[in-house]
């Protein structure tokens, strides 16, 4: 059964690619024989897409002006650079801790002996102030008692007396 | 009009040695091996050069960021032809596409001396020539996609479809009517072949 130009027309683009049967595509071209319309919708097809094509090829011509800045690839190198920064704080924070551990001084501990001597510098200053102070009472002596005073703080400076003393001499 | 096969065998063959082997390649590889293919889909969708050049950075900047998702090379083309489309296509939802003139073409080849300097014509052409643009500019996503993947980038029914996520006879329906589309227009206008 012959086919009308609507049912042609359906296949015409099919006809043009090449994708018909030869059966189909033998229909096609006897309908094409003798449809003048048929015939001019096929030129329209085939013109189009050479149209198309003259337009996509200028197109094509200016995508050569398209370049991809190579930064675009830098990226790809950018974790050696994270892992150089991570491996320098890590450096720093390791160092830091080390050094803590290592050269900070020890906190400096009083030991029995120690202690006892400076009871015992304590009480013999505060003795000498008390007898200083007794003196200081009698105006003849008062060059005595400045040496006195003088004494205690150049002797046993860390004292409670020898700040007393220091008082007492300005 | 050339003829078009339905299968081009030098990107089956191609596909097939991809397919076989397992990519050791980064999608950023891959996108500057096949930068000819996409700027060619840029070309297609009728994107300026510094629109084009955005597009291409956008789709290699998701590359970088999809690195080594994929198993093999041929699904790593198909997924960068895929971003590159939807690119390319949301550039022409802005109507910024296809902009130069039929007349800027024409002058363009005329400068390359591919086309015949006889005035008449060069006229006739010229005619022709914008209301194809004009038709390329209109049409709508849906059929553009299809139409520059077969008829410019060579693929066939089958790889379309992948692409896009569409059944073959689909593909071949959108391809039917974009083309009409394309014809009437030019015999509406007045236009003989």
């Amino acid at each position: 059964m012959e086919k009308s130009c609507e049912e042609i027309r359906e296949m015409l683009v099919d006809y043009a690619d090449g994708q018909l049967s030869q059966s189909e595509s033998n229909k096609v071209a006897e309908h094409l024989g003798k449809c003048k319309n048929c015939r001019r919708m096929l030129d329209a097809l085939q013109r189009s897409l050479e149209l198309a094509e003259v337009i996509w090829e200028d197109g094509l011509g200016e995508t050569k002006e398209i370049r991809i800045p190579i930064q675009v690839k830098a990226r790809k190198i950018r974790w050696p650079r994270y892992a150089a920064a991570a491996a320098g704080i890590l450096l720093v924070v390791t160092t830091s801790i080390l050094w803590r551990a290592l050269v900070r001084p020890a906190k400096k501990e009083l030991t029995f002996t120690e202690i006892e001597r400076k009871i015992t510098e304590s009480a013999s200053a505060a003795r000498l102030l008390a007898a200083a102070e007794l003196l200081a009472e009698y105006p003849d002596a008062q060059s005595i008692v400045k040496e006195q005073y003088r004494y205690i703080v150049d002797t046993y400076p860390e004292t409670a007396a020898a700040a007393k003393a220091k008082l007492k001499i300005q | 009009m050339r003829s078009v096969n339905e299968i081009n065998p030098d990107f089956a063959a191609k596909a097939g040695q991809a397919a076989s082997e397992q990519s050791s390649k980064s999608n950023l590889d891959i996108f500057l091996a096949e930068l000819g293919r996409l700027k060619r889909i840029v070309a297609g969708f009728g994107l300026s050069a510094s629109d084009g050049e955005d597009a291409l950075q956008d789709v290699s900047i998701q590359a970088l960021k999809q690195s080594g998702k994929y198993r093999t090379r041929e699904d790593g083309v198909r997924w960068l032809i895929k971003v590159t489309v939807n690119r390319c296509l949301t550039e022409h939802r802005r109507r910024r596409s296809f902009r130069r003139r039929a007349c800027e073409i024409l002058k363009r080849k005329t400068e390359t001396k591919t086309h015949s300097n006889r005035a008449d014509e060069k006229a006739i052409v010229a005619e022709e020539l914008e209301i194809v643009r004009e038709s390329l500019q209109k049409l709508d996503d849906s059929l553009l996609g299809p139409v520059v993947l077969r008829y410019f980038c060579d693929l066939n029914s089958k790889e379309v479809g992948q692409i896009l996520g569409l059944n073959p006879s689909t593909v071949r329906s959108r391809l039917r009517e974009a083309r009409m589309i394309l014809a009437r227009r030019l015999l509406e206008r007045g236009v003989e072949p």
